[in-house]
């Protein structure tokens, strides 16, 4: 399930109000959200969790799902 | 007095090989994997084999083959098997998943009526989408090939271990297609010859002073001019090794190409714009551990207006790096004239003019004096057999500093737009190519500051106003021919984004707010992002003699009036 903060971080990044994201949306359902905006996209989400994503992780994400998943590693080795 | 002649890019490659088998042509390069080093003599046989897959499999001389894949280790000797085949390659884009799969067809569609593409060779993963092209009455396309899993095409051919032989080309036949960018059929054709590419890069690396030291590093795609010509053909043509990095990669990380430049000390790269004020505000100091860019001797910013601001925070940003203040340079190019036009000199950076922006509107590059000062960048001086004229509006010649179109001979310029006579009469007048930008001289510097055309350059992508327009036409709640799409300057982003302006009778914020959405997802549909929507009464989009919407009045007047409360704008006639 995405997290309300990741939901939060994304569409602000992206400018959106509103815009549904499950685990299998992936970017280029969103509007907006074109390979020119991720690395913004990536950058938002760091800063609104406080943690770091590697390039290789990010180069790897193929949906929303896994982007969660990877915060949620990030976060659990923060604690 | 007779031409030098320059042979075929064909046996210029196989030159290479014969001289130097064991050095490097080309370093392929996935993020987090080994790179995958072809050598020239792995390159040229494994081009052969595939030469003889394509011939065993119905590839004809002659033949236009669009090659359609992501990046992909075998992507470079299965261009060359096209040429050796005496094909003739066409790289195209790869479907981004946004684009909807009726609108690819369709301009793959529109794209084969005008470039008469015969086959497609592309990865399994395109089979379903491509697969209805075969059946269609409007389609010229009659097969598929799927070259890029592993060896197993050139078994399935019957050729394994079979070499080609290479088809003697002379310097008059056609080596490559480009086409330029656009999705809805609207894109041009431009076939070059194996003699005005091999005779470009060659005049062109001796103007860069290219010598056996260097090295090309590039996440260009290859479907783009400067990704092909400057970052593919050159080096393979004068034998040096060229540096290819995922281009869809790179997007996301761009240290990649930082990291790549260190790691193989690499001196060249050709770069739009965009990418200089990307990878000075994205790239993190982590990502540039241990690397080092003292052997970068020329970043040449091309293919988009080169903006003063970006070039200085990019030179600030990785200076302590080793970049080198010198190492800045520019060009200016385009696929019409094989490539580069102008280009600054190796070691000397880019001039810089300060003009008045008032008198820049006003046709004359004029030195500021007041606040209101744009700081121009050249691009450089034109390179050998390369001529450049200013002109007006009645072709007439203008002097130094005066702003017009600028006009273009080259040895090596195209004979025309493929099948397109219309367009070839519109561009070319008694042997000059118009170019569609406006720009002026200062001695023997050319400074290129804008356009004429509606073109929107993205990234240093082309975007066609008509294509994002005719998407949106149809929508409801639009009126129906009432809309205009044009380019507005990202100072942030270092290029333009795409903006709509589109009539509409909604007055209710919840409908209006739907329709915006509805706006960017039609974008959606021919992978565009359409970043501003402006909503705007019925009547306001002024309209032009030819009695439809004019983009770059109604760009203006949108700009002018975007700030005012609710887009209260009163309708073009009562202003």
């Amino acid at each position: 399930m995405i997290s309300d903060q990741l939901k939060t971080a994304i569409l602000g990044a992206l400018k959106l109000d509103d815009w549904e994201l499950t685990e299998s949306t992936i970017a280029a359902e969103v509007p907006g959200w074109d390979s020119l905006s991720h690395v913004n996209v990536m950058l938002a989400v760091e800063k609104h969790f406080g943690i770091r994503f590697k390039s290789v992780e990010v180069l790897r994400l193929t949906n929303v799902g896994e982007l969660q998943r990877l915060v949620n590693s990030k976060l659990t080795k923060q604690s | 007095m007779n031409k030098k002649s320059v042979g075929s890019m064909s046996q210029r490659w196989c030159d290479n090989a014969s001289k130097s088998p064991d050095s490097d042509a080309i370093i392929h390069c996935r993020a987090g994997e080994t790179p995958r080093r072809w050598t020239w003599g792995e390159l040229i046989r494994t081009a052969k084999q595939y030469s003889a897959a394509l011939t065993n499999s119905g590839i004809e001389r002659g033949q236009v083959c669009a090659i359609i894949a992501r990046h992909n280790a075998l992507l470079y000797p299965v261009y060359m098997a096209c040429v050796f085949a005496g094909a003739i390659p066409a790289v195209l884009a790869y479907p981004n998943p946004r684009l909807h799969p009726d609108k690819f067809r369709e301009g793959l569609e529109g794209m084969g009526q005008r470039s008469g593409l015969d086959w497609i060779l592309t990865e399994r993963a395109l089979e379903g989408v491509l697969q209805p092209l075969l059946g269609s009455g409007r389609s010229t396309i009659r097969g598929l090939h799927f070259p890029f899993e592993s060896s197993e095409y050139v078994e399935s051919a019957g050729s394994s271990g079979q070499l080609g032989t290479v088809h003697p080309a002379c310097e008059s036949d056609p080596l490559l297609l480009q086409h330029s960018s656009g999705t809805t059929g609207l894109q041009k054709p431009v076939l070059l010859s194996h003699g005005a590419v091999l005779e470009h890069v060659i005049e062109y690396g001796n103007f860069l002073g290219i010598s056996p030291q260097d090295k090309v590093a590039s996440w260009l795609p290859l479907y783009h001019d400067m990704g092909l010509i400057a970052a593919l053909h050159l080096p393979l043509a004068l034998g040096i090794p060229t540096i290819q990095i995922d281009p869809f990669e790179w997007v996301l990380d761009p240290s990649l190409l930082m990291q790549a430049v260190s790691a193989n000390r690499a001196t060249i790269a050709w770069l739009p714009n965009f990418a200089f004020s990307m990878m000075a505000d994205k790239i993190r100091e982590e990502d540039m551990e241990n690397v080092a860019l003292d052997s970068w001797r020329m970043v040449i910013n091309c293919s988009e207006p080169v903006r003063y601001d970006d070039q200085e925070k990019f030179f600030r940003r990785f200076a302590p790096y080793g970049l080198k203040r010198d190492a800045l340079s520019s060009c200016y190019a385009m696929a019409e004239t094989t490539f580069a036009v102008t280009q600054t000199p190796p070691g000397l950076e880019p001039m810089t003019l300060a003009v008045d922006i008032r008198s820049l509107s006003k046709g004359q590059a004029s030195p500021a004096t007041g606040n209101a000062v744009r700081v121009c960048v050249s691009s450089g001086e034109p390179i050998p057999g390369c001529h450049i004229r200013i002109v007006d509006e009645e072709c007439k010649d203008l002097g130094d500093q005066r702003v017009g179109e600028v006009l273009i001979k080259t040895a090596t310029m195209f004979d025309g737009y493929r099948n397109y006579p219309e367009k070839t009469a519109a561009v070319i007048r008694d042997g000059w190519y118009l170019s569609g930008d406006n720009g002026f001289k200062h001695g023997k510097d050319y400074f290129i500051i804008g356009r004429k055309k509606d073109v929107v350059i993205i990234a240093g992508n082309n975007v066609y106003p008509e294509d994002v327009e005719a998407v949106i036409h149809g929508l409801v709640g639009v009126i129906p021919g009432r809309v205009v799409a044009f380019g507005e300057e990202d100072p942030e982003f270092g290029s333009e984004r795409l903006s709509v302006a589109a009539e509409t009778a909604l007055a209710d914020e919840t409908d209006r707010r739907k329709l915006r959405m509805e706006i960017i997802k039609a974008g959606m549909r021919i992978d565009l992002t359409i970043t501003n929507v402006y909503l705007v009464p019925p009547r306001f989009l002024v309209k032009s003699s030819a009695g439809k919407p004019s983009r770059s009045a109604n760009k203006e007047r949108v700009i002018r009036l975007k700030d005012r409360p609710n887009m209260t704008m009163q309708p073009a006639e009562l202003e």
